[in-house]
């Protein structure tokens, strides 16, 4: 047996177990700092992943011109009158906010801010495991990106939190990740719970909203925002939708099934909150 | 075999792995079937160790190991080891109780999905975090859409191997 595992590779088993033990405890020390290795291969890879994105969006966008020209212009009609009917409700909403200010003044309340640094950065890797939701971005160290750092998309959706960072490139975890938590709030009650991804909702592209208290109000449609609490992730970024609320199998508490704002699987352009100060 | 010949054939295979990391990682990943694409990193492992032997296996299975503690997210470095036990388990099994042929690839790529598999279950189960039978369903759907790219990895790794022989006139 010993001669058997001397001659057919005892030292390259013991070459892979000290590097095994390296590369882990690397990951352990660098916290988030992608390990050298990963981080020459991905620096080496990233302008091709970006000129591959580049060209996969063209096509698809000469494929919606040359297919999908009918679909286009209807869309194009539909956004119009959306646009007209948002203008409209901007310009109510400038005339409630300037009076808004007005009344906070009156009242000596400290003014409403929030203050949002923003890094663009466009999607150039998709999920390369199937136990994780993953996408990788074009910015990275080089930009001041850093790990717990929250990516949205150009509407403000939640896409999701900066788990790995690269030199000129990042990898987030989306918000269906099984290991995703944050604290979150039903926005048509301010009902506090918490948002968590869940793996068997994962390949569905859903996660769940858990802790609901007891009397919580929730129903299908209800939109869900990020809390803010503990000051970790700005609040007041839409998440997802409630789809459906269910009683877990232990009969004892209810959970919501919710639908990701963004659309995590035609992403092409997000946005790295590099830096937030909200005050309420 | 020449030390040069030997640098030469193994550059090959290490060139013959870039199409299935770019298929695995870039195009596949795209078109995921219930939620789930196929896992090629490994299965490329398992045919050049079934056709090359246990050592070369385990040398071959390293490398890959290592590329798949890169480019897969969330890897821990229990993936170079795995890999690598992959490649050599496959390599011996190939060699000494099974045949050097797809026969023997089909079953080795199985086993080795399944140790993989196994083991991130474990570490999960271990963590506390997630559901035992939706962990089982994944990697159930996991190993059977990859199974069904053995055939097309077997035939890449063996008409690279023919090609070596015929560069190396070996």
């Amino acid at each position: 047996m010993k001669d058997f595992l001397r001659n057919n590779g005892l030292l390259i088993l013991i070459i892979a177990a000290l590097l095994a033990v390296l590369t882990g405890v690397g990951s352990v020390f660098l916290r988030g700092t992608a390990n050298p290795l990963s981080n020459v291969l991905n620096v080496v890879a990233t302008p091709v992943r970006d000129g591959l994105s580049w060209l996969a969006h063209q096509t698809e966008a000469i494929y919606n011109y040359a297919f999908e020209y009918d679909a286009l212009k209807e869309e194009n009609e539909r956004l119009r009158k959306e646009n007209a009917d948002l203008a409209a409700t901007a310009r109510e909403g400038e005339a409630a906010s300037r009076e808004n200010e007005r009344l906070r003044q009156l009242l000596g309340l400290r003014e409403k801010r929030s203050d949002i640094e923003l890094e663009a950065a466009s999607v150039t890797a998709r999920s390369t495991s199937n136990w994780t939701s993953t996408l990788t971005i074009s910015k990275g160290s080089a930009e001041d990106v850093a790990v717990g750092d929250c990516v949205i998309d150009a509407a403000s959706n939640l896409v999701g939190v900066v788990s790995e960072v690269g030199v000129n490139w990042s990898t987030l975890i989306t918000v269906t990740d099984a290991s995703l938590d944050m604290g979150g709030l039903v926005s048509r009650t301010e009902c506090a719970a918490i948002v968590e991804g869940d793996f068997s909702l994962m390949s569905q592209g859903k996660l769940k909203l858990t802790y609901l208290p007891d009397n919580a109000d929730v129903a299908a449609g209800d939109q869900i925002l990020t809390s803010g609490r503990g000051g970790v992730y700005p609040s007041g970024l839409v998440v997802g939708s409630v789809e459906s609320v269910l009683t877990d199998p232990s009969g004892m508490t209810r959970y919501a099934v919710l639908t990701p704002a963004a659309d995590l699987d035609s992403l092409i352009e997000v946005f790295v909150i590099k830096s937030f100060n909200i005050v309420e | 075999m020449t030390r040069r010949d030997f640098i030469y054939k193994w550059l090959i295979y290490g060139l013959a792995l870039l199409p299935v990391w770019w298929l695995d990682t870039y195009i596949l990943n795209r078109v995921p079937l219930l939620g789930v694409s196929p896992v090629l990193l490994p299965l490329a492992a398992v045919a050049v160790a079934v056709q090359e032997g246990a050592v070369a296996g385990a040398g071959f299975g390293l490398a890959v190991g290592l590329l798949c503690s890169a480019v897969y997210a969330g890897s821990s470095g229990g993936i170079v080891l795995g890999v690598c036990l992959i490649g050599w388990g496959a390599g011996a099994a190939a060699q000494y109780v099974l045949s050097q042929n797809f026969g023997g690839c089909l079953l080795c790529s199985m086993c080795g999905l399944a140790g993989l598999d196994a083991a991130r279950i474990l570490t999960r189960l271990l963590n506390g975090a997630g559901d035992f039978s939706a962990m089982l369903r994944l990697a159930g759907l996991e190993i059977l859409w990859s199974m069904a790219f053995v055939f097309f990895i077997y035939s890449w790794f063996r008409r690279v191997r023919r090609q070596i022989a015929k560069f190396l006139r070996l």
